[in-house]
This record gives C-alpha cells, sequence and structure tokens, in this order.
C-alpha cells in the first residue's frame, strides 16, 4: 500500500484479534448501510452467515445428483454385464441377482456422491492449485478476523474507521485493488473450465461407449506379460526352492494307496517279512512275449540305471561314479532267490541303499520285471559276474 | 439452590449437569492464543527432525524393508514360500488384512461419526486419526494383492472393458465387493482428509520460508484465503462428506465379514458377522489410535492438545465395543449350540480346546479380560497404563483375526482333508513389514504435515457453545 493509485476508492478491510468483535463489526456495518462483501477467518466463525446473510449452501442438491448417478451407473453396469453381456450362471444365482448387487451400487453411489460434491465445492468455490496466490489478508489463516466491506453511499471511510476502533478493530484501511481478480486469461476462470468440461461431458462418454460397441473378439490381446498364457511349469526332476528337499518330484505320503485297485499287498518292510515273501508269494504270470517286452521296458528305464542293463551292474550310474555298487542281480545268490523275495525287494527295497519301488511301479510291472531278471539270468555268462558281489544281500 | 438446576447452557444441557459431566471444561489445556496454537502445531513441520525421530525411522525403515525383502521372495519364488496349504488357503495374509482395515476404522469413525455426534473432543485427533486411517488402509490393501500372486494383474479384479470375448468380473462374488468397498474407502478416507487439511495447507503456505515450499503449497492449498463464502460451503461439504463415511465405514467391514459369512464353512457361516466385526474394527482401531497418541503426544510435546480428557474418552469407546466384542464371542458359542449343527458345534469346541486353543485364549484373555480395567477412572487417565492395555487389545484383535480364519479353516466338514497351519518367516516378516509400512508413513506424516488440525482447535479454544 505504497502507492495510492493502488487503493480502491470505496473499498475497506479492518483486521479483530477476536471473533465476536468480527461478528459484531459485521452486524453494525450492514446496519449502518455498508455492503460485506466477505470476512477471512482462521476457522468458521459461528453465525457469521446469518450476519452476512448468506444463503445455505445448494451443494446438498449437487451431492444428491451425484448420488443418483452413482447409483444409476452402478446398477446399469452390474445388470448390463451380469444379465446381458456375460450371462453366465455361477453359484446357481439369478442372472439377475439384485440383492448381491447392493453392496457395489451402494459403494459406487457414496463414490460419486462424494466425489462429486468435492468437485462440485472446489468449483463454486473457485479453488484450484495455484502457483501464485497474493496474500492479500495476512493472518487470517493465522490469529487475524478480517472483514472486507464497501462503504455505503454517503459516508467517508475515516469515519468507519473509528467507528471500527471503537469496535476493536487492531487495524483497518483501504483495500488494494485486486489486480489479480479480473486479469486472468481464460484459464484463470474456474467457470469458463467448467463449462467447457461439462460441454466435453458427452463426447467423452461416447468415447468410452466405442470400445464397448465395437468389440472384436478375433484379435488377440495386448498383453506386455504372458501371465497364465505361459505358465512357468516345473519339471518333475528339477530342482526347486520351496519344496522339501529341495525337489519337484516328491515321495507320496506314507501309507497311499494305489489308485490302480490293487488290494492292500499283506507284506511290510524288512528282512522277516521278505523271507515270509519268499515262501508265500508265487509270480501269478506266466512268461510270454509280450510280459517280456514290458519287463524289459521297465527294467531298463528303472532298474537298469543302477543295476545294468544285463543286470551284471555294467554300465551302472553310481557305480561309474564309484559311489556304491549294488546287488548284482545275475549272480548265484540271487538266481537262488524265490520270486516272491525278488518281489518283495523290488516292492520295499533291499537291506542296503535300493528304495522299494512300490509306490511308482504297479503290481503287475514289479512281477514282469521279474520275470524278466529270470530271463537275464539264463542269458548271463558265468564269467561276467563279479566276484565281489557273489555274497551280498539283495 | 433449586433454580440453579434449571439454567441451561447454549447446547440445552441443565448447568450442574455441564459442570458434573465436564462440559464447560476447556478442551485444550494451558489457556492458549490463536498464534499459540499456530505456533505450536506448525512447530514440528518447520524445524529439523530431533535424533531420536530419526533413530526411530531407521528402525521402521529396517521393518520396512525386512517387508519388502519377503514381498520380493513371494513374488518371485511364489505363494509357495507361504505355509498355506489346500485346507487352510488363507490364514496369515488375509488375518493381516483384516486387522489393517479395522485400525483404519477408527479414523472415520473419529473424524466422520463423532462429527456427526457433535463430540468436539475429536478435533485434536482426527486429523493424526484419519491419517491413521490411510495408512492403515495402504498396509490392508498390500495383502490381498501380494495373495494374487501376480500383483501386477491386480486390475483384472476391476470391470474394465476388454477384448477377451465378453469377460466381467463376478459381481455377485463378496470378493468384488471388498474390491469396491477397500478402494472407495480409501478413496473417500484420502478426500475427506484432504478437505480438512486445506485450511491448515493455508497456514503452512503463509508460513512457508523457501521458494519451494510455498510452491507445492500453493498447489495443493487450492488458493484458500479463509473467506467466509468458502467456509460455509466447506462445512456443508464437510457434514456431507461425514454423513456419506459413516454409513461406508459400516459398510466396508460389513462386506469384509461378508468374505467369510457367505461361505459355508462352518464358524464362518454366520449372521452375526457384520455387527460383530464392525464392533471388532471399532474396538481396535480406537486401541491403536490411543497407541499411536500416546507415543505421539509426548514425543511431540502436545500434552496440552490430546489432553486426559482426550485418552479418557477414548479409553470409553474400547472397553464398550470391548463388551461388545465378547458379548459377540459368547454369542457365537451360544448360536454353535443351539443350532444343533454337529459341524458347527465341532468348530467351536475345536477353537476353545483344540490345536490352537492357545490363540483362542491369548484372544479371550487380551479382548474381553485387559479392557475391563477401564472401569477404573485411575486407569483411564494414566497413560501408561492405557498404552499397555491398549498394546494387549491389539494383540488380542490380531489373533481374533487369526482364530477366526484359521480355525475354521484348518477342520471343516471332511476330517481327511484336516490340516495345520503355520507361518513361515517370509509371512511374518511381511506382517512386521506392513507395521513398518504404517509406522514410517505416520512418522512421515508428522513432519510434513500438521499432525494437529489448527483450525479446527482454535475453533474450540473457548469451548462455547453456540
Amino acid at each position: 500500500m505504497s502507492s495510492t493509485e493502488h487503493l480502491h476508492r470505496s473499498r475497506f478491510r479492518a483486521s479483530f484479534a477476536d471473533p465476536e468483535q468480527l461478528l459484531r463489526a459485521v452486524n453494525h456495518l450492514r446496519s449502518a448501510g455498508h455492503r460485506v462483501l466477505d470476512t477471512y477467518t482462521p476457522f468458521p466463525v459461528h453465525g457469521m452467515d446469518e450476519a452476512m446473510g448468506l444463503r445455505p449452501s445448494r451443494l446438498p442438491r449437487a451431492c444428491l445428483a451425484f448420488a443418483a448417478l452413482g447409483l444409476a451407473l452402478a446398477a446399469g453396469l452390474q445388470i448390463w454385464t451380469s444379465a446381458v453381456d456375460y450371462p453366465l450362471i455361477m453359484g446357481g444365482k439369478p442372472l439377475l441377482a439384485i440383492p448381491a448387487f447392493i453392496p457395489v451400487a451402494f459403494e459406487l453411489t457414496v463414490l460419486l456422491a462424494g466425489l462429486g460434491v468435492v468437485a462440485s465445492f472446489f468449483l463454486v468455490a473457485r479453488m484450484r492449485p495455484r502457483l501464485r496466490i497474493p496474500d492479500l489478508h495476512p493472518g487470517a489463516n493465522d490469529n487475524r478476523f478480517i472483514l472486507a466491506a464497501e462503504l455505503a453511499a454517503d459516508i467517508q471511510f475515516p469515519v468507519v474507521a473509528r467507528e471500527l476502533a471503537g469496535l476493536g478493530a487492531v487495524e483497518s484501511g483501504l483495500l488494494v485493488e485486486d489486480r489479480f481478480q479480473h486479469s486472468g486469461s481464460f484459464w484463470d476462470r474456474p467457470a469458463g473450465v467448467g463449462a467447457l468440461l461439462v460441454a466435453c461431458l458427452p463426447a467423452l462418454l461416447l468415447l468410452l461407449l466405442v470400445p464397448l460397441l465395437n468389440r472384436d473378439f478375433q484379435r488377440r490381446n495386448l498383453a506386455w506379460d504372458g501371465g497364465m498364457g505361459a505358465p512357468f511349469s516345473a519339471q518333475a526332476f528339477d530342482a526347486s526352492g520351496v519344496l522339501p528337499g529341495r525337489k519337484v518330484l516328491q515321495a507320496p505320503p506314507p501309507d497311499t494307496l494305489s489308485r490302480r485297485g490293487e488290494p492292500p499287498l499283506a507284506f511290510g518292510p524288512g528282512k522277516a517279512e521278505a523271507e515270509r515273501a519268499g515262501r508265500e508269494l508265487q509270480n501269478p504270470y506266466q512268461p510270454t512275449q509280450a510280459r517280456f517286452n514290458r519287463g524289459k521296458l521297465v527294467f531298463e528305464r528303472v532298474c537298469a540305471t543302477c543295476h545294468g542293463r544285463e543286470g551284471d551292474n555294467n554300465g551302472s550310474v553310481i557305480v561309474a561314479r564309484g559311489a556304491f555298487a549294488p546287488t548284482v542281480l545275475v549272480s548265484p545268490v540271487v538266481r537262488d532267490m524265490p520270486d516272491g523275495r525278488i518281489f518283495h525287494v523290488a516292492t520295499f527295497g533291499g537291506p542296503m541303499k535300493m528304495k522299494g519301488y512300490g509306490d511308482l511301479l504297479s503290481r503287475e510291472d514289479r512281477w514282469q520285471v521279474v520275470l524278466y531278471i529270470r530271463e537275464l539270468q539264463k542269458a548271463a555268462k558265468p564269467a561276467a559276474v563279479p566276484a565281489q558281489a557273489t555274497g551280498a544281500q539283495p | 439452590m433449586a433454580h440453579d438446576a434449571d439454567v441451561l447452557t447454549a447446547n440445552g444441557i441443565p448447568a450442574a449437569e455441564a459442570e458434573r459431566y465436564g462440559h464447560n471444561l476447556p478442551l485444550i489445556d494451558g489457556n492458549k492464543t490463536y498464534r499459540q496454537v499456530t505456533e505450536e502445531v506448525f512447530a514440528p513441520t518447520e524445524r529439523r527432525p530431533p535424533l531420536r525421530w530419526w533413530l526411530v525411522l531407521a528402525v521402521t525403515l529396517s521393518m520396512l524393508s525386512l517387508g519388502a525383502w519377503a514381498v520380493f521372495q513371494t513374488l518371485t519364488r511364489g505363494i509357495g514360500t507361504w505355509g498355506l496349504n489346500r485346507t487352510v488357503g488363507w490364514a496369515f495374509d488375509i488375518t493381516n488384512f483384516v486387522f489393517w482395515v479395522g485400525i483404519g476404522h477408527a479414523g472415520t469413525l473419529i473424524s466422520a461419526i463423532l462429527f456427526l455426534f457433535r463430540q468436539r473432543w475429536r478435533t485434536s485427533i482426527n486429523r493424526a486419526a484419519e491419517a491413521m486411517t490411510l495408512f492403515a488402509v495402504m498396509c490392508a490393501g498390500t495383502f490381498p494383492i501380494i495373495h494374487m500372486g501376480r500383483p501386477w494383474l491386480a486390475f483384472w479384479a476391476t470391470p474394465y472393458p476388454n477384448t477377451r470375448g465378453s469377460l466381467w468380473v463376478n459381481f455377485k462374488s463378496p470378493l468384488l465387493w471388498d474390491v469396491v468397498a477397500i478402494s472407495t474407502y480409501f478413496i473417500i478416507s484420502l478426500t475427506f482428509w484432504y478437505i480438512g487439511l486445506i485450511p491448515d495447507l493455508a497456514t503452512q503456505r503463509d508460513r512457508a520460508k523457501t521458494k519451494l515450499k510455498r510452491t507445492i503449497l500453493n498447489i495443493f492449498s487450492l488458493g484458500w484465503n479463509g473467506s467466509n463464502r468458502t467456509w460455509s460451503r466447506y462445512e456443508t461439504v464437510y457434514m456431507l462428506l461425514a454423513g456419506l463415511s459413516t454409513p461406508l465405514v459400516v459398510s466396508v467391514h460389513t462386506i469384509v465379514s461378508m468374505d467369510f459369512a457367505t461361505s459355508v464353512i462352518p464358524g464362518w457361516h454366520a449372521t452375526i458377522f457384520p455387527p460383530y466385526f464392525v464392533a471388532g474394527a471399532v474396538f481396535s482401531g480406537f486401541a491403536m489410535v490411543l497407541t499411536l497418541m500416546i507415543i505421539a503426544r509426548s514425543v511431540m510435546g502436545l500434552e496440552e492438545y490430546i489432553t486426559t480428557r482426550h485418552l479418557e474418552a477414548m479409553t470409553k469407546v474400547v472397553l464398550a465395543t470391548g463388551m461388545i466384542v465378547g458379548m459377540a464371542y459368547a454369542t457365537e458359542f451360544f448360536t454353535a449350540w443351539y443350532s444343533g449343527n454337529p459341524y458347527e458345534r465341532y468348530v467351536f469346541l475345536n477353537r476353545a480346546l483344540g490345536p490352537y486353543q492357545w490363540a483362542y485364549w491369548t484372544m479371550v484373555g487380551c479382548n474381553v479380560l485387559s479392557p475391563q480395567f477401564f472401569w477404573f477412572k485411575k486407569v483411564r487417565t494414566t497413560p501408561w497404563m492405557i498404552f499397555i492395555l491398549t498394546i494387549f487389545v491389539n494383540i488380542g484383535m490380531w489373533f481374533e483375526r487369526f482364530v477366526i480364519i484359521v480355525t475354521s479353516l484348518h477342520r471343516d466338514y471332511l476330517p481327511s482333508s484336516w490340516a495345520t497351519y503355520r507361518p513361515t518367516f517370509i509371512e511374518v516378516a511381511i506382517l512386521i513389514g506392513s507395521f513398518g509400512l504404517f509406522f514410517t508413513l505416520f512418522l512421515v506424516f508428522t513432519r510434513v504435515l500438521p499432525m494437529i488440525a489448527a483450525s479446527e482447535v482454535k475453533g474450540v479454544l473457548k469451548n462455547v457453545e453456540h
């Protein structure tokens, strides 16, 4: 306020330290015929709306309108998607399951009512992000209660200033001409921007409808992540970071029954049971070409890794690595074993390192492997039998 | 003197009554001036944080990093890193989700429901409580998203136009209701909080020393100048938002409870769930507000703003909702017995006497017994006692969700699929991480924004009812 040419001729301001004084001053000025433009306070002073003669805000109507819009959108969206565009029965519920639509309808009603009323508030109160804000009423956000008013036609400001001082005004003076009020461009006028947005709304809504009405289901989706289209699949013999033993392939749980409908075997693991199996079990299958082929297939895929293709430990992976020498199947010891004993080993494992294959091979396959081992033993040359294996237990 | 009792205060309460219930006691201690309120509320945002703030921040950031590491492990190695199995498919993550959503509810209750009931003591605590709501909902939201396994596809849970043949989300599923409810709750809570913050942002803007800070605050304070025409509309909007938030907060935890109640699992399939969950949410939320406020008021030196009168009022809410929760526990057992349904009866016997009985009795001890101390005025007005009891309530309410979820799932109809569940370190680390996120955000908030709604506090300085 250093230069008088920026001072308004009839508009003035007064600053108070107490809301009650401000209220009294506003009442006094209005009864004296002055026009109170606005007051600026750190908190809403109750009774000020009545003192200034403000009408109650009409924002509740905007809120109601947006609530109705939210409800309508929610109802339309749910009914159209669930009953018209994607009529899929879920949980045996009717396609038009109105009670199930209530929660989402309620939430969207609240959402649009809340956001809508706040947007309306910002629009009517001309609140928007600004880069520069003139501090026209210093202290109004701190501890000062300020009024801005326009003089009645026949009264001079010094007279009013004395009255205001009597009412407790801390200071008063003519207003600085508000150069920011009317000099702005179009973008500074919120009403203009608002009108533009409202005008664009139908076009925007139509744009939203285009993808809905003009859908080409033949075209593939754009996907930046393969997701479920290209899943990662664990291979049986891969290492696993999370599963027990760090292996993908897990042993079946104990006491697991075969799904092939075989009755439980009346034998348990252990040497005594193995000998009992040798006494009590007979190979139920006669050797045929088909059973020979199947036995060979299973033997070479499962057993040969350790026992060798000929049953003589030749080509055994674990022998080649120097880890451990398994029982030589073509040795006299095994040759003299009854079929039931070999079958027991194939099922429950041997007394040394061999694991049981009862959970991996069907009972029929295990008997066929026994048949095949017998054929190997007939074909084996005695020279092929290493001496160290002769006394070994299976 | 008989006619003295007939004298009414401004809000229609007999003067003697008002005296007796402390209606004319000042809400803010220390006979403050408006300027003092401004100075004291904004001081923490304008000076360098003290060393202990940095120390606490280091701790919470470490917790957050641990959680981030655990989330990374979960996302890169898969949900197999958690202790879930085919029987117990929901456990730690959903427990944490419901726990955090519940924590959030106190903020909305304080800012909206107490506002509608004209409980003016809310002014000192509503800003921080609402911030707590936002941070708690953020923590809550992370859990279902992580549980999805591919969180970058979380947008699949929204109804957006797509080219996958006609394909839409299932609007009949409570899980989708949950997505909509939590998102709406977060957006409306954020809006409500921001609207309440605008006048204080203007004050902060007027006091800003640096150009950068001033520019940022110019943008976010939306040109606020304290105009009464704006205040008038502002109060209307604030009232409308409070009116919208009140049924919203009830609906959110109702819908969360429907995630369970609409299933057919014994122990979940109960009509008591919505009110039971809402009461539990208010209970846990107020306990968390008390825990935070007791620390914050002493660390930030705000004892004259958040007085023992505020603390006492909140402990009464904790006591009342604690008893509602206790009543719900008893009702569940009665309903299970009265239903005559053997599965339902078994679930509740198993809850109290089965493998998770330690969790059940921890819950009962913390939630039903510990609030009973609040019957004593001495306890209600002694901050350290309140602090200890509210920690118990927080623990108890976490266990409540764990008990509801895990004990109901682990033994349902088919005994052959019964299983037990134990969390892995990864799951515990994610929980710790969520606390890290919550406290980190809260610590930053106390230094960046005014923790107390200065404009509202100035309005109740004189505690005169108009």
